[in-house]
């Protein structure tokens, strides 16, 4: 994936570029707002990552002048302002997500691979399938290898996440933000006690499971 | 800046200058309202008498004959006073009367006139050895009327007398605004003064306040006034500030130390990590600490800028109408499994459809505090299954959100302290928790105009969440 971030702190920006580069992505890098405008309207990228606060123009005028221009770069908003207010101004000016900071790498590479992903067209399915599991959005049913699965409409949805994001690392806050729609950290494991009622619903009584505990990150359904 | 600029900016003078002015315009209008309405009036008043006189003299000639009237009339012009008085024939030649000149206008037609004429001084009356008889310029306003037999009679009045006595209302008038001028300088002044002291007064106490003194307040009258009640806010306000600043020094204290203590632990695990002796296996699960400690400390930090946030009344996001129901029931949901793992049972009692003016994301905050608190103390000294329970309810006009669990409670003199920041008691001390998450909940509960209160669930404990509803 080709990723460009504008962040003018140029500590947290090398420490980004080098872990992107280990996972995988060519980072391009910006350390203040004109020089990241120009890039960014005068190259193709997959994602752009731009901090909220940077020298000579402010992040979220980059985000609405690109998005003025047509351009639907999924775009991850970084800020140390982390009200419900400041999120939504983020999101209005044209951010796909919006990261507080503190952060943990592993929860940006999660979204920004999430964010690629939704350029492609694969958003619009009507049905998921992840090896013989599969997720009608439809009828709301969900099989694997043909047996039905009942669900509760929450862990439906949850499901539904994280099978559209099949292949993808889904952290906690994630799924907190996208699937029960908060904004904000409860301090127990309540995702995990979700995700272990779900894992016993899919996975069951199955040979090789789909559901996945990805290691100080989050989850991940794959074959 | 002039002395007279200089005196002229204080609110005295100016506060007098103006109740001055007011009140002088409204005196002199007030005082040329009387002047003319008496000048009206007596006016009125001879035109009157005047008319009285006219028939009176006609009676006289009507019954008493010509002779009367002449020998009346001579009488009267004898007299002194403002009367004037003009027989003529019928031809209008002067027959007596003290007038003996009049325009022929007011001989030919009968009617009312006001004319020019030369007064006899009636002090000159009879000065037979006078070279000739003192006169004045008169002023004559009268009546002039044909009598039975063609002769004609002019009876009137000398408004030089009139105009004597406006001149005395108009000196009086003069006197009377100097006198009220003087008066309301005095009285303004003295006003103005008293209220300015009072002024003065706040403005003393609110130096002393600005160089340090917080414990300063407004001294409050019995008189219970408008400046009391000024007072009494400043004193409020005062009040609120000061707690406030007690708020904000035990927080600085509070964060010193439970900040400082995770601090010190992550330094201590940095440090193990370096040392040669460390294996590969402990330098991981060094570094694994180190990732959770920062962690820990960042949730605090977000906990305490939260209610920073909310306990200076900035909402996140303007307060909405929001259905309260749902969102109490999706947290209750979210955390029914996790609490059934540990054994405790979540009971809910959610009326449908409720709702708040409101934050969302700080209604649910809270509720989410409330129930990880509940479920951390939810486990009964006789070792009873947990219970938590989980209530939303209109009353009257609150909406009251409980939550209830039958752990060991808190005691009654701890139920007021559990809500300051970072105070954790001690049997939790060892439970994971920032001692932040119910001062949030009071936050929340202040910021929405309501209230948050532990209270016994005999046994264990009920957070009662009162707020009032839109």
């Amino acid at each position: 994936m080709k990723i460009l971030l504008i962040e003018d702190d140029r500590e947290a920006a090398s420490y980004l570029i080098q872990a992107l580069d280990e996972a995988g992505h060519v980072t391009h890098h910006a350390s203040d707002g004109e020089t990241g405008y120009a890039m960014a309207s005068g190259m193709d990228y997959d994602v752009l990552i731009v901090d909220r606060m940077l020298p000579r123009r402010d992040g979220l005028s980059i985000i609405e002048s690109l998005r003025a221009e047509g351009d639907n770069t999924p775009v991850l908003i970084l800020s140390a302002l982390g009200e419900v207010d400041d999120r939504v101004t983020g999101l209005r000016a044209g951010g796909d997500d919006y990261l507080t900071k503190p952060y943990a790498f592993t929860e940006l590479l999660a979204r920004i691979e999430v964010l690629a992903r939704r350029s492609s067209p694969a958003e619009a399915a009507t049905n998921y399938s992840v090896g013989g599991l599969s997720l009608d959005r439809l009828s709301r049913k969900v099989e694997r290898d043909g047996e039905a699965i009942l669900l509760q409409p929450r862990e439906f949805r949850l499901l539904e996440y994280l099978m559209k994001h099949a292949g993808k690392v889904v952290t906690r806050t994630m799924l907190l933000e996208n699937v029960w729609d908060y904004h904000f950290d409860p301090q127990t494991n309540v995702i995990d006690v979700h995700m272990s009622r779900l894992r016993s619903k899919i996975d069951k009584g199955h040979d090789s499971p789909l559901l996945h505990t990805v290691r100080g990150a989050g989850y991940m359904i794959r074959d | 800046m002039s002395r007279f600029a200089q005196v002229w900016r204080t609110s005295t003078v100016r506060l007098t200058a103006t109740f001055i002015a007011i009140f002088v315009v409204f005196a002199i209008l007030l005082m040329a309202f009387i002047g003319w309405q008496s000048s009206v009036s007596i006016q009125r008043q001879q035109t009157d008498d005047i008319d009285r006189e006219v028939r009176l003299f006609q009676r006289i000639e009507a019954t008493q004959g010509i002779r009367a009237l002449a020998f009346a009339l001579n009488r009267l012009s004898s007299q002194p006073g403002p009367g004037v008085y003009y027989l003529g024939d019928a031809s209008g030649q002067y027959l007596l009367g003290n007038m003996n000149d009049v325009p022929p206008e007011v001989l030919i037609d009968p009617g009312v006139y006001s004319f020019d004429y030369d007064r006899p001084d009636p002090l000159g009356e009879d000065a037979a050895g006078m070279p000739e008889r003192p006169k004045r310029a008169g002023v004559a306003v009268v009546r002039s009327i044909e009598l039975g037999n063609g002769m004609r009679l002019v009876v009137g009045r000398d408004v030089v007398e009139r105009r004597g006595y406006s001149a005395i209302i108009l000196q009086s008038f003069f006197f009377g605004v100097v006198g009220i001028i003087l008066f309301s300088v005095v009285a303004g002044g003295v006003t103005a003064r008293r209220v300015l002291k009072r002024i003065d007064t706040i403005r003393d106490t609110s130096t002393k306040i600005m160089s340090g003194n917080l414990s300063e307040r407004v001294p409050i009258t019995k008189r219970n006034d408008e400046f009391d009640g000024l007072a009494r806010n400043l004193n409020a306000m005062l009040d609120r500030i000061e707690q406030l600043l007690q708020g904000l020094k035990e927080v600085t204290d509070n964060v010193a130390h439970d900040l400082k203590t995770p601090l010190t632990r992550l330094r201590n695990q940095a440090e193990g990590a370096l040392r040669d002796t460390a294996s590969p296996e402990t330098k991981e699960k060094a570094l694994e600490t180190v990732i959770a400690e920062s962690d820990k400390l960042i949730q605090t930090f977000n906990a305490l800028l939260m209610i920073a946030r909310v306990e200076a009344g900035a909402p996140s996001g303007a307060l909405s109408e929001i259905d309260v129901s749902s969102i109490v029931s999706d947290v209750a949901e979210l955390y029914t499994p996790v609490a059934e793992d540990e054994g405790i049972e979540v009971t809910t009692n959610i009326a449908e459809g409720v709702t708040l003016r409101a934050n969302r994301e700080l209604i649910g905050q809270a509720m989410v505090n409330l129930l990880e608190n509940a479920m951390k103390y939810a486990k009964p000294e006789d070792g009873r299954p947990g219970k938590i329970s989980v209530e939303l309810k209109r009353e009257g006009a609150s909406v009251v959100i409980t939550v209830a669990d039958n752990g060991p409670g808190i005691a009654e003199a701890d139920r007021q302290r559990v809500l300051e920041r970072f105070v954790r008691l001690e049997k939790s001390r060892s439970e994971p928790g920032s001692g932040l998450g119910l001062a949030l909940v009071n936050a929340v509960a202040r910021l929405h105009g309501g209230s948050f209160s532990i209270e016994d669930n005999g046994p264990g404990v009920r957070a009662v969440l009162d707020v009032p509803a839109s």
